[in-house]
């Protein structure tokens, strides 16, 4: 801050106007990758919580220490069934983020076109 | 850019001033070359300086920015929620709802179509302004990683050279303390803001608030010493005030600081530490107001650990969100354990429902134990004495694997600990056997489990069980390798059970150390939160360092930290009831638990307590006849040990009294019980000629394995703060006088059963009548009685006592014979105790002086001091008394009196 009228220039040029012409930079850079990675970190959670390494170590260890032939054969099964639920469940949950990722993309574009084409077809009206 | 080297030699601290401006406050605001920062910090970072310009108009600026700024958003918010309602409002005026659902209806150019689209367009641009412009602060870049990460990281990264403002880093607070300090320095007509004005700013914080109360500091009463301390160490002169050369290096290691201990913006913790760290005046200040720099810092620490234990729970519970809610893991590999289950309680559960308080220190311990298990051995027994913090250990490790921060030997586990007492309190060992493999078994089976077996001798039938022996049992099991154990166990059971059984050869063993005293601060600071929590109460520092130094001084039977715990558990409750809830527990109130405990007045000296410690030489004296020396040296040791000058690590003092029988040894011993530990009964007293041959020392301290211990060890522990006499010490066997060497050495003894027993808060005197016809003979000749000492020393105990037994003691004092007028004193001393006596019973009693004179006359012995006079004085007034009293010749209101003649007389 070199002097005070620089100041208060700074806050009316840079902060609030010049913030309208950063926005849609940030959006597609800075905020675009805040996203990103906070989807991804959701969506690792996610992952840990379904124990997925877990599983697949253990993928022929039956469950629920039942060692016999019955058991091992259910267990199989069971993990087999319990990990695609898991996996389809995970990749739901990856649509959803990435769903919203796309919106995040979409949104200021699609809703910027909408305004100016409904304004535009307003005024001709 | 020129190098100025630190004074206050922090490392890496050192501050490089332009070479242009030379760092200078008021010509640096306006260099070209650093851009008003003048004087900076390098670090891995960048070089660290502080640009922002702190003034009337930055201060008033900040303001109206964030007025500005909340003014903004709160347009653009209502904004939008205008538009919906403005399209909700429209939208439900239409003939048909159905047609928000076709494309037509939104390009067709309706007005409110057109708003409601800019209103979210308008919503997109409200989240970006809230990302980027809602939060002033910003977070330090290094803050997301780990400790290992940021070490890993500065020790391949060379001190980057570009230039790193550390003002957007600081957080509103410390924001708030700069602007503070600028403005506490205009008030005193100063031009620069100094570091003292930083420190007196953080003072005034929220935070300061907490300092202060934790040190237990009151404002009002430094308010003006500082103030003064502030104009007197900085110029005065008209404005512009700058921030000076040193206050800017000060907010750039601060952010340095706050870089270290990983924190996320640059708090007012650290402008307070680095303001307080480098001026050695104001630490001087401080220490004068009854605040040592060591406190301030410790006090900083603590508030410091408090806030990231808090951070630290936050990721707790985000990772115990992972671990399964039953006993089964997350592979579902595990079975039930019902009879575990009976006999046990899972440790990672309550580990997972936060019933389980952290580890403060103990890295290395903690290593050894997780090095001791991934190494392939298996399993590992904690070895270490009460409280010392073995259990402290174990729940870190079920913490730990709750958050899976754990070698993959414990991965997807639980931690189970075994109740061995219970498993065992059938008495049957058949039983016993049978539970301890059915439970050995269910873990083979479910494989999840690892074992935490606290007080593992009670498998050897240590913890006093009877002959129950399940430890081979169990070691053989252990062999097979199916399972893995966590143990825990005392040093002496250690030492006793299983050091040289095969279970102790299978265990790899960790020692857990006492600790010493800043890390037992440490984990008491780490632990009061708990304990004001629930009682509704607040530590000064104060309270917590006494109870740190008091637990390690006077608490033995269990060890630190868990005794000092003990201590302020018992001392917030006392503060609770005696003031009520929200008071502050002090150091005196822990004084005052540790002084009920143990018997030993640990508080501060009263005023009445120092009058009669200055006056104790009168006092004794009122008992004790002649004998300057001796009196005095007692007095004088009383004194030293009172104001805490001594070492503390002998007993209060050592003293041998030489001289011939009945001169009042004894009897300043009862004196000196009497006076300063409250009761004549206030002594330990063993007559040495019982002690002749060498297996009377069993006697003394007991033998293994005899839980009653000895008769002078347990007489010590039960009242460690009591005088030790040892009568006619010269009779005593040899080996006895060298258990003795210890005690007077080191303050503390051995028993028979393994306790240490202190003797530093006991005065142990020994008396002796060796060398008494030495003594008699030079006291008839005149000599000097230093002389006398001296030649005792060198020629006559010589053949009795060892050298270095007689060089252990602080004092040998010679009392001298006593002469015909001392004894005619003592007469009188006596007559007034039967006087008192007689008192009681109604009856006066007077002695004439002539009565008296042959009174003293007749018990005077040059050789037996006064103690035939208490013969005479029975033989000659007490027989009569019994005989008037038994007739009742007297009644209450009369006076008794003693004749010339030596008879007795009632006077009605």
């Amino acid at each position: 801050m070199s002097s005070p009228s620089g100041a208060m220039a700074k806050l009316l040029f840079v902060d609030l106007i010049g913030s309208v012409v950063w926005f849609p930079i940030w959006w597609y850079t800075k905020g675009l990758s805040m996203v990103t990675i906070k989807s991804v970190n959701a969506l690792r959670y996610r992952f840990q919580a379904y124990a997925f390494r877990i599983w697949i170590r253990n993928f022929f260890v039956p469950m629920y220490g039942q060692h016999d032939w019955s058991g091992r054969i259910v267990s199989f099964f069971m993990r087999l069934v319990v990990l695609i639920g898991r996996l389809i469940a995970l990749l739901v949950e990856a649509f959803v983020y990435a769903l919203g990722l796309a919106l995040w993309l979409a949104a200021p574009a699609i809703l910027a076109l909408l305004t100016v084409f409904s304004f535009i077809a307003g005024t001709v009206s | 850019m020129d190098k100025i080297p630190n004074p206050e030699s922090v490392p890496n601290s050192e501050a490089i001033v332009c070479s242009v401006c030379g760092g200078d406050p008021r010509a640096s605001v306006k260099c070209k070359v650093c851009g008003g920062a003048g004087i900076g910090v390098a670090s891995s970072d960048g070089f660290l300086v502080w640009t922002e310009k702190v003034d009337d108009f930055s201060v008033a600026f900040r303001k109206i920015k964030r007025g500005v700024t909340t003014g903004f958003h709160a347009v653009i918010l209502v904004f939008i929620i205008l538009t919906f309602v403005v399209f909700v409002w429209r939208v439900s005026a239409l003939d048909s709802i159905g047609v928000v659902g076709t494309f037509n209806f939104w390009i067709v150019g309706h007005w409110y179509v057109t708003l409601l689209c800019f209103g979210l367009f308008c919503g997109c641009f409200f989240i970006f302004r809230l990302f980027e412009y809602s939060k002033v602060e910003k977070v330090i870049p290094t803050w997301h990683l780990t400790e290992s990460q940021l070490e890993a990281r500065d020790s391949k990264v060379a001190k980057a050279e570009h230039r790193f403002d550390v003002s957007p880093y600081y957080s509103e607070q410390a924001r708030d303390v700069v602007e503070s300090a600028y403005k506490i320095t205009k008030d005193l007509k100063r031009t620069q803001v100094d570091p003292h004005m930083l420190f007196s700013a953080v003072l005034t914080s929220p935070t300061g608030g907490l300092f202060m109360a934790r040190l237990g500091m009151d404002f009002n009463k430094i308010k003006e010493p500082l103030a003064r301390f502030m104009v007197a160490e900085s110029a005065a002169g008209n404005p512009p005030v700058t921030l000076s050369r040193e206050t800017k290096r000060i907010l750039a290691l601060a952010y340095a600081e706050a870089r270290s201990h990983r924190r996320q913006y640059v708090s007012p913790m650290e402008l307070f530490i680095q303001s307080f760290s480098v001026s050695l005046k104001l630490q001087e200040l401080i220490d004068k107001l009854g605040f040592p720099a060591e406190h301030v810092r410790q006090v900083a620490e603590w508030v410091r650990l408090q806030e990231k234990l808090r951070e630290d729970y936050h990721r707790f519970v985000k990772l115990a969100a992972l671990k399964p809610k039953t006993a089964m893991n997350r592979a579902m590999t595990a079975q039930q354990t019902p009879l575990l289950d009976r006999f046990s309680e899972d440790l990672t559960m309550a580990a997972r429902d936060g019933r389980l308080a952290p580890l403060v220190g103990r890295k290395s311990e903690m290593d050894s134990l997780l090095r001791a298990i991934e190494s392939g051995q298996g399993s590992a027994v904690l070895v270490g004495s009460n409280g010392v913090g073995k259990s402290a250990i174990v729940e870190e490790l079920a913490r730990r694997m709750v958050a899976e921060d754990v070698p993959v030997e414990l991965f997807d586990r639980r931690l189970v600990s075994v109740n061995l007492a219970q498993l065992i309190a059938s008495g049957d060992p058949s039983l016993a056997a049978e539970r301890l493999l059915t439970i050995l078994n269910e873990i083979a089976i479910s494989g999840n489990v690892i074992l935490a077996a606290r007080g593992i001798e009670a498998l050897v039938g240590g913890s006093g069980a009877g002959p129950l022996d399940l430890a081979e049992t169990f070691a053989s099991e252990m062999d097979k390798g199916y399972f893995i154990t966590v143990a825990s166990t005392t040093s002496k059971a250690w030492t006793e059970y299983l050091e040289n059984r095969s279970l102790g050869s299978k265990l790899v063993k960790v020692d857990v150390l006492p600790l010493g005293a800043d890390d037992t601060l440490r984990v008491l600071m780490a632990k009061s939160g708990v304990i004001e929590y629930r009682n509704k109460v607040f530590f000064t520092y104060q309270a917590l360092d006494k109870a740190t130094s008091l637990a390690l001084r006077y608490m033995y039977d269990v060890s630190v930290p868990e005794s000092a715990l003990n201590v302020l558990r018992e001392a917030a409750v006392v503060a609770r009831k005696a003031r009520g809830e929200k008071t502050f527990v002090t150091a005196e109130d822990v004084a005052g638990v540790v002084h009920e405990k143990t018997g030993i007045p640990v508080e501060a000296v009263t005023q009445s307590e120092t009058e009669k410690l200055l006056e104790m030489e009168t006092h004794l004296h009122e008992r004790i006849i002649g004998q300057q020396e001796a009196v005095a040296a007692v007095s004088q040791a009383l004194r030293r040990a009172r104001a805490e000058l001594r070492e503390g690590k002998r007993p209060i003092a050592n003293f041998m009294f030489l001289g011939p029988t009945g001169v009042g040894k004894t009897e300043l011993t009862k004196a000196l019980a009497a006076e300063y530990f409250g009761e004549e009964k206030a002594m330990v007293r063993v007559d040495m000629s019982e002690y002749q041959d060498p297996t009377s020392v069993a006697r003394m301290i007991g033998v293994p394995g005899d839980q009653r211990g000895g008769l002078l060890t347990e007489a010590v522990r039960k009242a460690p703060f009591s005088i030790v006499l040892l009568d006619e010490v010269e009779k005593a066997h040899p080996d006895i006088l060298n258990l003795f060497l210890q005690v007077m050495e080191d303050g503390r003894l051995t028993d028979g059963v393994g306790r240490t027993v202190d003797f530093t808060n006991a005065i142990v005197i020994m008396t002796s009548n060796a060398g008494t016809p030495f003594i008699q003979a030079e006291v008839n000749r005149n000599t000097p009685l230093e002389n006398i000492k001296t030649a005792l020393l060198e020629r006559e105990l010589k053949g009795i006592f060892r050298p270095e037994f007689l060089n252990r003691f602080d004092g040998i004092i010679v009392f001298k014979p006593l002469t015909l007028d001392e004894v005619s004193q003592i007469a009188w001393l006596q007559i007034n105790k039967i006087e008192q006596r007689l008192l009681e019973k109604g009856i006066k009693f007077r002695a004439e002086d002539k009565a008296m004179e042959d009174l003293a006359r007749a018990g005077f012995d040059p050789q037996f001091g006064a103690r035939p006079l208490r013969r005479v004085i029975q033989d000659r007034i007490e027989n009569q008394l019994a005989d008037i009293l038994l007739r009742h010749q007297v009644e209450r209101g009369d006076t008794i009196v003693l004749r010339e003649d030596g008879s007795l007389s009632v006077e009605k």
